[in-house]
């Protein structure tokens, strides 16, 4: 296995083929079967994507920043080569006819899309049990949860078939599956990457995300990612993160370590992970100091009226008319079409969402439920402004309150469930970037630890992440 | 508030989402802990405000008024069950009166 910039230098100056890369994408694909990872991939879409690398001429392939790299890409990013899923019986079969806008820049920097990766049904969820296709397994352990929804991704990066994945985030997606996988997983600035092509959950929130295994293989693939792009009115005017050197030191910042997000009866094994890290940022010269966003706990109440209402919204779209296979119903009218389609094309946990969506959107509810969650979000939003305002650089929190769960533990209970993501969606909900860093283990799984910076501030948070990562190693136990 | 079976089955309707019989006291008891949850905000005093919050640009960037295509890398016919003059064609839905 070797890094984003090794493949990417020995595919430009000849040392190695692409089409050799693609070889070995395959035989490690076939071999990590077992894991679920993958909903799509062929070996001839590979070697036909390398044989475009390789039929460059050198000063060609110099000029592509991923000439070669094999990428994975969540299967609710659209392809026209393979389908697109969202791993839903009510997409089964589906193949867009235009790229995304993260594919096509993809393709464009030379990178092999390496496959189509399981998800949590249209990216509800937090440990990928929830897909049509069966659940992804843990790769160093099977009995347990890769997070999710981006777990197939995740789980490619950890078991080293691909040195960097697409996963999307709407309430920690990519943060949560990369620290119960032990990889670094960067949720950039809402509007930093486009959403042309990502399958819409909730719009507000939805931002794409990148898997490396390493801080400087997820800032390659980002900055190809990254800008403006006219087919996504939300997306920035704000030229790309550029791929720089770690720091060399912390001297001069400040990092803020808000105490709502070190409770009391945090796990063990967690909490010794973020002692590490401040340890190793009080020695590379930073300064560690306690602050407050006191509407915290109201974050993953709030996210779940946010979310299942923009999602409730979102799949109207899915109806047996428009995508997918059609149910006819036995009324034989439109109306019976449409709810035969989606109650037997959507899953336990889609169908739970757009029923929750549906209902804090219903005459007579909304100014309850979504207009006091608006609130909300501006308060919590409010609360990062004042601490960015008041001194601080970064802030640094776990990402996840323990390390992977068992299959099964949270399945029959979606409020335990939701909860996974209680440090990770308020940062949805604020817009802000955030990345999670392996930082050790605990029993021999990984902890992550989160680091938070302003907007657009994600230069920045990966130089202060490669130095981090320099200066922990994230393969030893915590305590 | 709690969520009756009453709820669910208006819910559901809205939502053009057919719910099994044997799914719906489980779906009850779930919707019920997942409001209960969500209405912990009501712990916030609505007097506490904050400048509005939008994800994404300030302003709304606009394009120029020029209709221009998404380039499909398959044309609309190969797409459609039947493509007849450059229209779909679909199943017909009803019939006008007098027809």
């Amino acid at each position: 296995m070797t890094s984003v910039a090794e493949i990417a230098a020995g595919v430009a100056t000849g040392a190695i083929t692409a089409g050799s890369v693609a070889k070995r994408t395959g035989e490690a694909l076939r071999k990590t079967a077992d894991l679920n990872a993958t909903l799509h991939w062929t070996q001839e879409i590979l070697d036909a994507q390398a044989a475009r690398v390789d039929g460059l001429d050198p000063i060609g392939r110099k000029a592509l920043p991923l000439a070669g790299v094999p990428i994975a890409l969540k299967d609710n990013i659209v392809t026209t080569d393979q389908p697109t899923t969202c791993a839903s019986k009510i997409l089964e079969g589906y193949v867009s006819p235009f790229d995304a806008t993260v594919t096509a820049r993809l393709k464009a920097a030379g990178a092999i899309i390496a496959s189509k990766t399981n998800l949590d049904e249209f990216a509800m969820g937090s440990s990928t049990e929830h897909s049509a296709w069966g659940r992804v397994k843990h790769p160093m352990d099977p009995a347990r949860v890769p997070g999710g929804s981006s777990g197939g991704s995740a789980a490619l990066v950890a078991a080293g078939v691909v040195p960097a994945a697409l996963g999307s985030e709407t309430g920690g997606s990519v943060r949560q599956p990369a620290s119960f996988c032990g990889v670094v997983g960067v949720k950039p600035t809402y509007g930093r990457v486009s959403r042309f092509g990502l399958v819409a959950f909730g719009s507000s929130l939805d931002q794409i995300s990148v898997f490396g295994r390493t801080v400087d293989d997820a800032a390659r693939v980002l900055a190809v990612i990254s800008g403006l792009d006219r087919n996504d009115a939300t997306s920035a005017a704000e030229p790309p993160p550029a791929v720089g050197p770690a720091r060399a030191d912390l001297t001069g910042l400040t990092f803020g370590i808000p105490r709502e997000y070190v409770p009391a009866d945090l796990d063990g094994g967690v909490k010794a992970g973020i002692d590490l890290t401040v340890k190793a940022i009080k020695e590379l010269g930073g300064t560690v100091k306690d602050v407050t966003l006191p509407h915290t706990r109201f974050a993953v109440p709030c996210y779940y009226i946010v979310a299942p209402a923009e999602a409730a919204a979102n799949l109207a779209r899915f109806d047996g008319v428009r995508y997918g296979p059609r149910k006819v119903g036995p009324e034989g009218d439109i109306r019976a079409l449409y709810r035969a389609t989606r109650g037997q094309g959507f899953g336990p946990e889609v169908r739970r969402r757009i029923l929750v969506g549906t209902y804090v959107l219903s005459s007579g509810y909304y100014d309850a439920y979504y207009r006091k969650a608006q609130q909300v979000r501006a308060l919590l939003a409010d609360d990062f402004r004042r601490v960015f305002a008041g001194g601080v650089d970064f802030l640094l929190t776990p990402t996840t309150p323990t390390p992977a769960f068992r299959a099964g533990e949270k399945t029959e209970d979606p409020v335990a469930m939701y909860l996974a993501d209680i440090f990770t969606c308020s940062l949805n909900l604020a817009a802000l970037p955030a990345m999670s860093l392996p930082v050790g283990r605990s029993g021999g799984l990984p902890v992550g630890a989160q680091l938070v910076a302003p907007m657009f501030g994600e230069a920045a948070m990966l130089g202060v992440a490669g130095a981090l990562e320099k200066a922990i190693d994230a393969t030893r136990e915590v305590r | 508030m709690s969520i009756r079976r009453e709820d669910v089955l208006h819910v559901a309707r809205l939502a053009e989402l057919d719910v099994a019989e044997a799914d719906l006291p489980r779906l009850v008891e779930q919707l019920g802990r997942i409001v209960g949850f969500v209405e912990q905000l009501n712990e916030v005093p609505a007097g506490e405000q904050a400048p509005p919050f939008l994800a994404g640009p300030a302003k709304t960037p606009l394009r120029e008024d020029v209709v221009d295509s998404v380039p499909l890398v398959r044309p609309p016919a190969s797409i459609a069950p039947e493509f007849i003059q450059g229209l779909f064609a679909v199943p017909r839905l009803g019939a006008m009166e007098g027809e």
